[in-house]
């Protein structure tokens, strides 16, 4: 709801996302800061943006297949792979710029998530997780029995920088640069599809497959295009990553980053593009923080070991996710959305 | 229309014309929800076919009768509570939109433009349903009278050309019941759409309806206006049993 004396007066200013001046300041201003970033902050900041940056244009993929169209999916790291590799492969052996590599990645992916999205057609819920576990491990088989010319299999793939006119991206704050212009892009675009009348179908199938057939909706080509765009973002996702890091391996992208995905997703709010960068921002600073205090805690208390304290990062963050799904399944997003609600309306209740 | 040993509807045969308001009421089991079910495409006939404007629909899938112009409320909500209502009656736009993938990404130009007319359309319903004050609320906190009145709009946004309603009015109060009824006269007298209408209401059904269809264990026993349909011994054999009177 706005705050008082905001009144839409068109219907192009009652659907804006940027609704008061306020927003439109603070949205200024995080881009200038997004900006300044590279200059202000060190070389380790620098490279945890970035991952950030990466990361957020893999949920959002999975927050639109998951948490808009409800189709849960455990391989979006193999997604994020497929991506990567086949921007790897595109850029090595073709020798294709960035700029046509990394779409290119994008759409490996949709294609490879596509299979799957088949069969989401078929099955929902638990069966669907394990399912999509299946594109994990056939990503891992694959890359490794492939002939190694084609992917390199178990030595993974070694990148030239990106180039354009002449400037490669190899500094930090260069390649900073290049994930930050693509991931507003992908942010964008996010909002954009969520606001049209796809978005409502992927939300509508969500809530009530049998009322949005009703509404003309084909389910099953909807199910399978939320995969098909979901899969796309962890493949752009995955281009970036492997432009950055200009080393690709399957170790990379497990089940284990899956989860990790999907924690985000839930931490950050079902539903809500802002809330998978939310997600993005607080598990991944939660996590690094733990990896800049775990070596000083273990100098303070040697009896308990690196393996412990380590280990115990995993346990913290398991708590984590176990604690929002009692607690606030609906994420960080609709806590937010409460306490704004309440603040707006102050000192009534409702 | 049978279930295993179970004949749902045993030789039914309706036909509703033009600009009618068709009611099929009948005792419970009587086949009425089946009857919805085959015509809106839910359900396959094993024998016989629904024709529509003179295409065989009986042989589409759900979402293709839909945009052969069939729309239908439900008996209950069938809707999608986590949306506002103004999404809600949007969806019911889907079928006339037309913004591919690439276009919504951008979103703004074409994309924009395309949900503004929709918008518009989508308003005019939202008066004429009296729904302007709760336009951004999420449905699923809204009560049931209004849930159904949502219901109604998102059927209309579709633009059909004929309209079901299944059991509109279960689980109303009198003052609900009332406005549904209001709401509907409406419809009819805006869109010029031929209604068919399952009902257990019978004064809502007597005042309504053009015409009245009784179905009892699967067959059609009687048809006719309402005054006819309160006469005839068959119906209220079917409803009361016989020897009451």
């Amino acid at each position: 709801m706005d705050p008082a004396g905001v009144f839409a007066t068109s219907f192009e200013r009652d659907q804006a996302l940027v609704r008061t001046r306020g927003q439109w300041v603070a949205l200024l201003l995080l881009l200038i800061a997004m900006i300044a970033l590279p200059h202000v902050l060190g070389p380790r900041l620098v490279a945890i943006s970035t991952n950030m940056l990466i990361m957020a244009v893999v949920v959002i993929g999975l927050q639109i297949n998951m948490g808009y169209a409800g189709q849960i999916n455990l391989g979006q790291a193999a997604f994020m792979g497929v991506g990567a590799y086949a921007t790897g492969a595109l850029a090595i052996k073709f020798n294709l710029p960035f700029w046509l590599s990394i779409p290119l990645g994008g759409c490996a992916a949709a294609l490879f998530g596509f299979i799957f999205g088949l069969s989401a057609v078929r099955i929902k819920g638990f069966y669907l997780a394990l399912t999509t576990i299946a594109a994990q491990t056939l990503f891992h088989f694959l890359i490794l029995n492939l002939p190694q010319s084609w992917f390199g299999g178990s030595n993974g793939l070694t990148l030239q920088p990106a180039q354009i006119f002449g400037f490669s991206f190899v500094s930090d704050t260069s390649i900073y640069y290049l994930c930050l212009a693509v991931t507003a892009a992908m942010v964008f675009g996010a909002y954009g599809i969520v606001r049209s009348r796809h978005g409502r179908a992927f939300v509508a199938v969500n809530d009530d497959d049998v009322a949005s057939g009703l509404m003309g909706i084909n389910v099953v080509r909807t199910k399978a295009t939320a995969f098909l765009i979901g899969a796309f973002y962890a493949g752009i996702g995955g281009a970036l990553w492997a432009y950055y890091v200009r080393f690709v391996a399957v170790d990379q992208f497990t089940l284990f980053h899956s989860i990790w995905f999907i924690a985000m997703v839930i931490v950050g709010g079902l539903g809500s593009i802002t809330g998978a960068l939310i997600g993005v921002f607080v598990i991944k600073a939660i996590q690094e923080s733990f990896v800049t205090l775990g070596p000083s805690i273990v100098a303070q208390f040697p009896g308990l070991g690196g393996d412990v304290v380590f280990a115990l990062m995993n346990v913290f963050l398991g708590g984590i996710i176990a604690a929002f799904l009692i607690f606030e399944p609906r994420g960080l997003m609709h806590r937010w959305n409460i306490m704004k609600r309440s603040y707006r309306l102050w000192p009534f209740p409702y | 229309m049978a279930f295993g040993g179970v004949v749902a509807l045993d030789k039914v045969s309706i036909s509703v014309g033009a600009d009618e308001l068709l009611a099929v009421i009948g005792p419970n089991g009587a086949g009425k929800t089946s009857l919805m079910n085959c015509l809106s495409g839910f359900y396959r006939p094993q024998q016989g076919e629904v024709r529509f404007n003179g295409a065989v629909i009986s042989s589409m899938g759900v979402h293709n009768i839909v945009r052969a112009g069939l729309a239908r409320t439900f008996q209950g909500t069938h809707i999608f509570s986590n949306m506002t209502v103004i999404e809600n009656i949007m969806v019911g736009r889907h079928i006339h939109m037309k913004s591919s993938i690439p276009s919504a990404f951008l979103y703004f130009g074409a994309c924009r433009r395309e949900e503004m007319r929709h918008r518009e359309v989508v308003e005019e319903i939202i008066e004429l349903l009296e729904i302007e004050s709760i336009r951004h609320q999420p449905v699923g906190s809204l009560g049931y009278g209004l849930r159904k009145r949502v219901d109604l709009g998102r059927a209309l946004a579709q633009e059909p050309s004929i309209l079901l309603m299944d059991e509109p009015m279960a689980g109303m109060n009198t003052e609900e019941k009332e406005d549904l009824a209001r709401f509907i006269l409406d419809v009819r007298e805006a869109r010029r759409i031929p209604v068919v209408l399952v009902e257990h209401d019978m004064g809502v059904v007597m005042d309504l309806a053009d015409r009245i269809v009784v179905l009892d264990f699967g067959r059609k026993i009687a048809e006719g206006t309402p005054r006819e349909i309160q006469e005839n011994p068959a119906v209220l054999k079917a409803y009361l049993g016989e020897g009451n009177r």
